[in-house]
């Protein structure tokens, strides 16, 4: 522990300091001289210097910065989410520069989604059970006032009250987790856990207690079924910004907190990977079963979110019931591509929430399917976006979330296992069975006629284009070349394999 | 009977009430007294950990960074329960269910 390790020079001081000092900073801009979302987009455009350094030095292996003797280490795991909280934060902060002005509440949203994302990427890096435990609470604390932001607005508030009193609830069963692991092993550095907990001279069946609570208690940010009950309301409600985040990122944040934690534990049991594989196949199908049903458009991608959580789950167990990177490295990809895409989908849904009813001063009305209908010859650019993110997330090549699905797939077929293999077979159904409702959306925006709401509709500005473009471009580009991720994803699938020992 | 399971016993007794609040409980308000005792449990889990490992402080200072954590989201929860009772004038969790479809 050298003094040195704590200088101006780290660069991820700077990575996860940066917006976290920046935030209040960013409140007072807004505040008092109503610059809050340039402000914003300047603190997140700076953490990308320390961020490309930081990637550079990861490599294939970690940095790490120590704190009062309290360690950060950013891993290849750490990488991959900061690198889709940042570039996901960064469009979102251009995209809501007009989807929230002149709202209420403006000068707070962007110090909280500032705050967010280095909440986020020091999520990634805890090494300690108890610090992970309060970069994830601080991580809850700065959604549930996004979550919340439309406070005048009963839907919105029923939704943050949801999420609050579940993710609270979810805390508490880890804190008892964590209370049992520091009974019986005297620490709370997963390192040291890992090491005591695989000896047989500690008792299995506590530890494996405190596994269950964790998996419960992880799972409910997460949204595994059965615990994804606040997820739908949560992310309708939101601001569609914060719905992307929620969904593209602060999810997956609660997945890696949640195999960081259980990785600890790796020693004490047969294998998490059947555990991650079941919820995986629950998560699939259940997603796909509640999204066909929805008739409004951003509570069907909140459906959704959860059947990609399970095609990562699937690919996650199977990294570490076989002990195989290839099927990691693919879930991480795809964790990556989910980012993007389903980012893409919420932020496009919601630009024609916003100029179709928004903007007129209507914030209750949902925007349904049948609104989307005929928009594609008022918003080219939406209908394109939107369809590209939907079929995407359907798994249609030549786009992204077909390539990521197929490495999982193919690293499940290589391990030659029955199950896993019966498991992919349902994984690939699943995929299809999505399209009925991805498809809709393509086909209302481009062969329906015009809806009334869409003649109505107000006009859209280029802030909003932008981001849309961009990750649209991103999707097909990261489908064509996958390998362009290589360098993130590999390294991410090896650090997982190594937790849990494989 | 030794601290520890005094502590012990005291931990499930919380977490009992907790939980059984949280289910019956119609009232934002109680709800989140609910969340509150919930906390304490755990809280109380955490320092009895630290005594049964023989690292009192450790378990200690978890608990305190934990009370700082879970007041915050006590603060939330009740501005948001604030909100509830300003817009729509109730704070019966049963009026606050509109979402579900």
């Amino acid at each position: 522990m050298s003094t040195e390790q704590f200088a101006l020079d780290n660069v991820l001081l700077w990575l996860i300091g940066l917006p976290l000092v920046a935030a209040p900073l960013v409140y007072f801009a807004g505040r008092l001289f109503n610059l809050g979302r340039w402000a914003a987009l300047g603190v997140i455009g700076l953490t990308w210097i320390p961020f490309v350094i930081a990637a550079q030095q990861v490599g294939t292996g970690s940095i790490s910065l120590v704190v009062e003797g309290m360690t950060l280490r950013m891993d290849g795991i750490s990488l991959v989410l900061a690198a889709i909280a940042l570039s996901l934060g960064t469009l979102v902060v251009v995209y809501s520069n007009r989807y929230v002005a002149h709202e209420e509440n403006e000068d707070k949203y962007y110090p909280m989604l500032v705050a967010l994302i280095g909440v986020i990427t020091g999520l990634g890096c805890a090494t300690d059970l108890f610090n992970l435990w309060v970069w994830f609470e601080a991580m809850a604390i700065s959604s549930y006032l996004l979550v919340a932001f439309y406070r005048d607005q009963p839907a919105s508030l029923e939704a943050g009250l949801k999420y609050l009193v579940q993710s609270a609830v979810g805390s508490v069963l880890v804190l008892l987790g964590m209370a049992l692991v520091l009974a019986l092993t005297g620490t709370m550095n997963l390192a040291e856990i890992r090491a005591v907990a695989g000896q047989p001279a500690t008792p299995g069946l506590p530890l494996l207690a405190a596994g269950a609570l964790f998996v419960i208690g992880f799972g409910v940010k997460a949204a595994l079924v059965p615990m994804h009950t606040w997820l739908p309301d949560a992310h309708s409600q939101a601001p569609s910004g914060i719905s992307a985040m929620l969904s593209g990122v602060v999810i997956e944040a609660g997945l890696i907190a949640l195999l960081r934690a259980v990785a600890s534990l790796a020693g004490v049991t047969l294998s998490w990977g059947v555990l991650l594989m079941g919820f995986g196949a629950l998560n699939m199908l259940a997603g796909n079963l509640l999204a066909l049903r929805q008739k409004h458009v951003k509570r069907m991608l909140a459906f959704s979110s959860l059947s990609h959580m399970g095609y990562m789950l699937l690919g996650l167990g199977i990294a570490v019931y076989v002990g195989q990177s290839a099927a990691a490295a693919g879930s991480f990809f795809h964790l990556i591509n989910h980012g993007l895409m389903k980012g893409l989908a919420f932020l496009a849904a919601g630009a024609l929430l916003y100029v179709l009813f928004i903007k007129t001063g209507d914030h209750h009305s949902p925007l349904t399917i049948s609104d989307l209908g005929g928009a594609a010859r008022k918003y080219p650019i939406v209908a394109l976006t939107l369809s590209i993110a939907a079929l995407g997330l359907g798994g249609l090549p030549p786009f992204a979330g077909f390539m990521s699905k197929w490495q999982i797939f193919v690293a499940g077929f290589e391990t030659q296992n029955i199950v896993i293999d019966l498991l992919v077979i349902f994984a690939a159904l699943n995929s299809v069975l999505s399209l009925a409702y991805y498809a809709p959306i393509v086909n209302a925006v481009y062969r329906q006629e015009p809806s009334e709401a869409v003649t109505r509709g107000q006009a859209l500005s280029w802030t909003m284009s932008l981001p849309l473009i961009l990750l649209a471009v991103a999707i097909v580009i990261l489908g064509l070349w996958p390998s362009l991720l290589a360098w993130l994803t590999g390294p991410a699938g090896t650090a997982l394999v190594k937790a849990f020992g494989g | 009977m030794t601290t520890l399971q005094i502590a012990v016993i005291g931990v499930l007794g919380l977490i009992g009430i907790g939980l059984y609040g949280l289910l019956i409980a119609r009232n934002l308000i109680k709800v989140i007294v609910a969340l509150q005792v919930l906390v304490k449990g755990a809280l109380l889990a955490l320092v009895a950990a630290g005594l049964a490992s023989g690292k009192l402080n450790l378990g200690q200072s978890l608990a305190v960074m934990v009370i700082v954590v879970d007041t915050v989201v006590a603060v939330i929860g009740l501005a948001l329960a604030l909100q509830v009772k300003r817009r729509m004038g109730t704070l019966d969790i049963k009026d606050l269910s509109t979402l579900k479809k």
